[in-house]
Parts: C-alpha cells; sequence; structure tokens
C-alpha cells in the first residue's frame, strides 16, 4: 500500500533535508517506487543534496497551478531505479500552496504508483508545515541531542499527533558518541525519556555527510559508510523489516569502559 | 596546551555532566512551554495559593513549601506540598 511520510522537525538546520533525501533513495534502492517533494517553497535545497539540481525544469506549484503536468515535473534519478524528485518552486512563496493541494498532489502520485511519497518539510510551524502533514499517512521527526532542537521538536510531536498521524517516529541525527561517552551529549535514552516515541534511527555525525553533500551524491549509497549504514537500517525500519540497533548506538565508548573499571567515571550508562 | 592536570581533569569530568544540566534545563523548559506559564507566574500563583491556605491553616515553614509542575503521561500536574503547624478556626 502507498504511503506518505512527512520529514519534519520544527527547527531549521538539524538535517531534515539530508534526512529525506537519504531516506528516499534507500527506499529506492530497496526496490521501491519513491517521490520526494521538496515543500519547502523558495528555499529550494532537496535538489542539490540529490545533485539534480541542474535538471529542474518545472516546479510544485507550477504543478498545482496547472501549468504543466505532474509527470512532467517529476525528475528521474537516473542513479537508481525508481527516485524522482518533485522540486519546490524557487521564486514563490509559502502562500502559492494550500494543504487540499497537497492532500490532492500526494493522491495523484499514489493514483500514479509510488510505493513512497516522502515530504520533505520546511522548518517552523506555520503554512509550509500544515501543508507538509496535510497529506501524509505518517510523521518521522528529526532532531539532534541538544536542547533547542528537542524543545521544537516536542512541539513538532503535538502539533503532528493533534493532525491524526498518532504515532511519529523519531531520528537522533548529529549523535557524537564520544561526547555522549564522557557526559557531554544526552544519550539515546535521555532524548526518548523527554520525547516518549518510537525510536526509528540514530545517525552519528561524520564528515562523510559533509563529503556526499558536496558532491550531491546521497551517503545512503556508500554501504562502507557508517552513515550510510545508519540510513539502511531506517530505510528498512521503515519499510517494517525489524533491525537491532547496533553497537555504536548502544555501547558506550573504550574510554567510559575503561573509567568504570576504575571505578572514576559515572556510573554505567547506556551511550 | 593544556597541562597534563587539566586533561586528567577533563578525563575524570566534572561533578556533573553537561548532558545533565542539558537535560534539566530541557525537562523545565517542555513542562513550561506546555502550560504557557512562566516562572514568574507560576511564583506568582504560589504566593497567591499560599494566601488562600494561610486563611484556614498555619502554613509551618515557607522554606518547606513545594510547588511543582510534573510532566507525566496524560498531561502535566501541580504538584505542591505545604507543610501545616495548626489549623486555626476549624469548623465546629
Amino acid at each position: 500500500m502507498a504511503e506518505c511520510i512527512v520529514v519534519t522537525s520544527g527547527k531549521g538546520g538539524v538535517g531534515k533535508t539530508t534526512t529525506s533525501a537519504n531516506l528516499a533513495t534507500g527506499l529506492a534502492l530497496a526496490g521501491n517506487k519513491v517521490a520526494v517533494v521538496d515543500a519547502d517553497i523558495g528555499l529550494r535545497n532537496l535538489d542539490v543534496i540529490l545533485g539534480l539540481e541542474n535538471r529542474i525544469v518545472y516546479d510544485l506549484v507550477q504543478v498545482i497551478e496547472g501549468e504543466c503536468k505532474l509527470r512532467q515535473a517529476l525528475i528521474r534519478d537516473k542513479r537508481v531505479e525508481g527516485l524522482y524528485l518533485l522540486p519546490a518552486a524557487q521564486t514563490r512563496d509559502k502562500t502559492a500552496v494550500r494543504p487540499e493541494d497537497m492532500r490532492r498532489l500526494v493522491k495523484d502520485l499514489k493514483d500514479d504508483g509510488f510505493d513512497y511519497i516522502i515530504i520533505d518539510c520546511p522548518a517552523g510551524i506555520e503554512n509550509g508545515f500544515k501543508n507538509s502533514i496535510a497529506g501524509a499517512d505518517r510523521a518521522i521527526i528529526v532532531t539532534t541531542p541538544e536542547v533547542s532542537a528537542i524543545r521544537d521538536a516536542d512541539r513538532i510531536i503535538g502539533l503532528v499527533e493533534a493532525h491524526e498521524l498518532p504515532e511519529p517516529e523519531l531520528i537522533i541525527n548529529r549523535y557524537r558518541k564520544h561526547l555522549v561517552a564522557r557526559g557531554d551529549m544526552m544519550n539515546k535514552d535521555d532524548v526518548l525519556e523527554i520525547l516518549a516515541i518510537k525510536l526509528l534511527g540514530i545517525v552519528p555525525d561524520h564528515q562523510d555527510i559533509i563529503t556526499s553533500a558536496n558532491r550531491g551524491l546521497p551517503i545512503v549509497f556508500d554501504e562502507k559508510s557508517t552513515v550510510g549504514q545508519a540510513y539502511r537500517r531506517i530505510v528498512d525500519r521503515t519499510m517494517g523489516i525489524e533491525v537491532a540497533f547496533p553497537n555504536f548506538e548502544q555501547d558506550p565508548g573504550l574510554w567510559a569502559t575503561m573509567k568504570r573499571w576504575m571505578g572514576i567515571g559515572p556510573a554505567r550508562e547506556a551511550v | 596546551m593544556r597541562s597534563l592536570f587539566q586533561k586528567l581533569q577533563d578525563a575524570l569530568g566534572p561533578a556533573r555532566s553537561s548532558k545533565d544540566d542539558a537535560k534539566q534545563r530541557l525537562k523545565f523548559l517542555l513542562i513550561h512551554d506546555q502550560v504557557e506559564l512562566t516562572p514568574a507566574q507560576l511564583d506568582k500563583m504560589k504566593e497567591e495559593i499560599l494566601e488562600v491556605i494561610g486563611r484556614y491553616v498555619q502554613v509551618d515553614d515557607d522554606e518547606q513549601v513545594e510547588f511543582k509542575l510534573n510532566r507525566e503521561e496524560g498531561g502535566i500536574s501541580l504538584v505542591s506540598s505545604v507543610p501545616v503547624r495548626k489549623v486555626h478556626g476549624a469548623r465546629a
């Protein structure tokens, strides 16, 4: 059954677009037909993260206003079978789209045979957010282990639940296990205790994210990268496959373990 | 360059790690976000409630009075603990 998933966070800069790009690419790599929609009208970014910026002809607003057909605006990613991008308009503002437009768009994409529709939601809780969740069946919340990002995530979870999307799932992004091990970053359990929603995955903070963005090649393509592997597990869990959380997502670092042996570290702490 | 002592201190960590600060601040923030009540308003409410309570009973020790917003499943609750010394003007 086709499913529309909105990727949202409230706060800007926590990795929504990178998450959307990798999730969509990963779902396509797993054999699904995927449309990824950039809902950040006026601040187009997803095309660049996907490396498809030179191929844009039409955009989301032109589809909604009937200036072009949906199929004309969808950009097919030549690197992976089944991945299509619907870019945002760069020259318009968020008032150009209404929630009912998004609902119709999502329905049209489902009728076109897409298995997954990923909506990359803009930051904030205004129109762009309301449009993004309008057609969604499911919500993924992206946060980082920081006070400001988690505060906004909490707010967004409340809004998502109020929109009859009852079980939002969480991705903790930019996880730095060394900081976690020495108690300078909230760990997975700290974040889950506060937000109290289902964990979909943890993505380590790594330079691979920067180099992949430089190249416009989502890191999920790279099977050797720990970040790419983290996204592949997220993709599997998104499809309903149970995947264990591996060591880096659970075990304390070597140094923390040594400190515990010597009895000088904090009490055992799940990392 | 950091001295060996400083490095050791870093390694041992401070008495309280910064993530605990983060977590405590966050919990406090979220509760106040949710009830849309600033800490100053909470203080004022506490004063007014104590004033009303004071009309019926004598509050034992102001320092011991507790007023807390707790976040639990299903919502926020206001929990207070007020030690009382003696009841005056009790109903006959």
